[in-house]
């Protein structure tokens, strides 16, 4: 298998997300019609957009859903307030490295954080090729592969450095290529925070992003299955389009700028933006080590009153530890709104509509112009950290002055 | 799919995202036409009925990054585009295309080459476009791709496959 060939594969997960799975239904059993689906127990369906309908039509899309799922022996449905779709899919020991992983949800390569290949395709392609015969076609891309080199200065994540990467090499840096993530600087982060970078490698228009599971990733996917895997090793003598090397230890807090995911900055370039929504959630942040950052900035602080902080657990397990830590408590006191394990306000679809001239920070993954309501509102997207720092100020801040 | 399309320009940038293309809050429908209806809209209320005028899209770098919504493609169909030409596309985007039937040329010279509603031809076949400032070439699309565009997409193409002679589903590999 070389770099352009077209292979057939067989597909371990398929996940879907509430309004993913309605449009493949609809597409399943208008068009495609008169098919089985070959595996129903490989389909992971999670409610995490309509965590709580607000409308009729959000209503009757998750009731068109439930009932496909009924019609056609699906088992594995985690209904709202689940978590957020890729996150619960991981929760529920779904993901295991060697696994062929697809969904229509571009940020779908975050599960190469797990050793996993892992992408986005189109809800025609599921409803046609994956569900009746369990299967996808895919042109096999080259592979970069991107050494990371270094440790993380005073309050810099994951987060900083996976954006300070789109903003340096450009959103279209690895058109129908795979990213593999490699360096000293992974082993120091735990599982989760390794999982931005393949998540984000979507922003550089990358097919794919890999990492080389080790025994910590072994150790996380334990904990969730019980199910057997391979620790899939790199072939020693993998061919790599080219090696690049990047130090992170320069890499500063770095906020996205509307209007595009590759607009990024120092946070020291932004700061002084006023803000009105401030959100810790999605698949980037809304981790249980989000929530732990997000305490350690807003302990025995508030937030300032100009701005709503939104918190969205990414699973319900997520949002019974931080209670058992007492992180919701520090979060309440301090002003937080917390809302229900979900994808929170991803598109505005359940929540985070904005108006003309109003502006948010979040751990977000989008920031195009119009995604949460008015186009002429501006949403920045940067680490927890950042948005803590930013929820006090009411401006977008440093964090670093909070985290001597 | 035509052989060879003709017609009307309409010009876009770089980096156009499928947010921009069609709004996350219309994605409730498959239909292409009824998507139609809002393509574009984030740019201003009278894009869907602008973009009805041209025949042919020509974007520049990276065109449909973002979110893989296939309606980013469907709805252009709806919108009576015959095919998109850009200096390169998002790979989502390029995918969806392909599954939905929407013709795509990758050609980085015409961006620059034609103004707003000037006209071209595009030559599958030959692989050209031919534009009033000249004609560019493009390397053709691999024959397994062309097959599925031939029928209109993805859909179309796996019933007419398997519907013949009872072909066998495609098997892993």
């Amino acid at each position: 298998m070389a770099p352009g060939d077209v292979v057939v594969a067989e597909v371990d997960t398929v996940i879907f997300h509430d309004l993913s799975l309605y449009l493949t239904g609809r597409t399943f059993e208008q068009e495609v019609k008169g098919q089985r689906i070959l595996h129903p127990e490989r389909v992971v369906i999670v409610f995490d957009h309509f965590f709580a309908p607000a409308t009729e039509e959000g209503a009757r899309i998750l009731q068109a859903n439930r009932e496909f799922a009924r019609r056609h022996g699906l088992p594995h449905l985690f209904d709202s307030g689940t978590g957020n779709c890729h996150y619960t899919a991981i929760q529920h020991g779904f993901i295991r490295p060697g696994a062929v992983v697809v969904g229509s949800d571009s940020h779908t390569p975050v599960h190469g954080g797990l050793g996993a290949f892992a992408t986005g395709i189109g809800n025609n392609s599921i409803a046609a090729l994956t569900l009746p015969y369990g299967t996808a076609w895919f042109r096999v891309p080259p592979t970069i592969k991107l050494l990371l080199q270094g440790s993380l200065a005073r309050g810099v994540t994951a987060r900083d450095v996976a954006q300070y990467l789109v903003g340096r090499l450009g959103e279209d840096w690895a058109g129908y290529k795979a990213i593999e993530y490699a360096g000293d600087l992974l082993p120091r982060l735990d599982v989760e925070e390794r999982l931005l970078f393949p998540l984000m490698c979507i922003d550089m228009d990358a097919k794919a992003g890999y990492i080389e599971p080790d025994e910590a990733v072994a150790a996380y996917i334990r904990q969730r299955t019980a199910q057997s895997f391979e620790l899939v090793r790199n072939d020693p003598d993998a061919v790599y389009e080219s090696v690049q090397t990047f130090d992170v230890e320069e890499v500063e807090p770095q906020v996205a700028c509307p209007p595009t995911v590759g607009h990024v900055k120092p946070v020291t370039a932004v700061a002084g933006e006023p803000i009105q929504y401030a959100e810790v959630g999605g698949t980037p942040g809304g981790r249980l080590g989000d929530l732990r950052r997000l305490a350690r900035v807003l302990d025995g602080r508030r937030v300032h009153p100009d701005v709503r902080l939104q918190v969205v657990p990414v699973t319900r397990e997520v949002f019974r530890q931080a209670l058992d830590e007492g992180i919701i408590a520090v979060l309440h006191d301090a002003g937080a709104n917390i809302f229900p394990a979900s994808s929170g306000s991803n598109q505005s679809t359940n929540m985070g509509a904005l108006t003309a001239g109003q502006a948010m920070i979040s751990t977000h993954t989008r920031n195009f112009p119009g995604r949460n309501g008015s186009p002429e509102a501006r949403i920045f997207l940067a680490s927890t950290y950042t948005v803590a720092a930013s929820a006090l100020k009411g401006r977008i801040a440093d964090p670093r002055e909070f985290l001597e | 799919m035509e052989p060879r399309v003709k017609g009307r320009v309409i010009l876009f940038g770089d980096n156009i995202n499928t947010d921009v293309i069609i709004h996350a809050r219309h994605l409730r429908t498959i239909d292409p036409a009824e998507l139609a209806e809002h393509a574009f809209e984030v740019l201003g209320d009278e894009y869907p009925q602008k973009l009805r005028q041209f025949d042919i899209l020509v974007a520049g770098e990276n065109f449909g990054c973002g979110s893989a919504r296939e309606q980013a493609a469907s709805c252009l169909v709806g919108a009576g585009l015959k095919a998109v030409v850009a200096s390169s596309f998002a790979r989502t985007f390029f995918r969806n295309a392909i599954n939905t039937g929407l013709p795509i040329v990758e050609c980085p010279p015409v961006r620059g080459a034609v103004q707003e509603g000037e006209e071209v031809e595009i030559d599958f076949a030959r692989g050209t476009v031919t534009t009033p400032k000249g004609t560019f070439t493009f390397p053709g699309l691999p024959p397994s791709v062309m097959e599925i565009l031939a029928v209109g997409g993805l859909v179309p193409y796996l019933k007419r496959k398997f519907a013949t002679a009872g072909a066998p589903p495609p098997r892993a590999g």
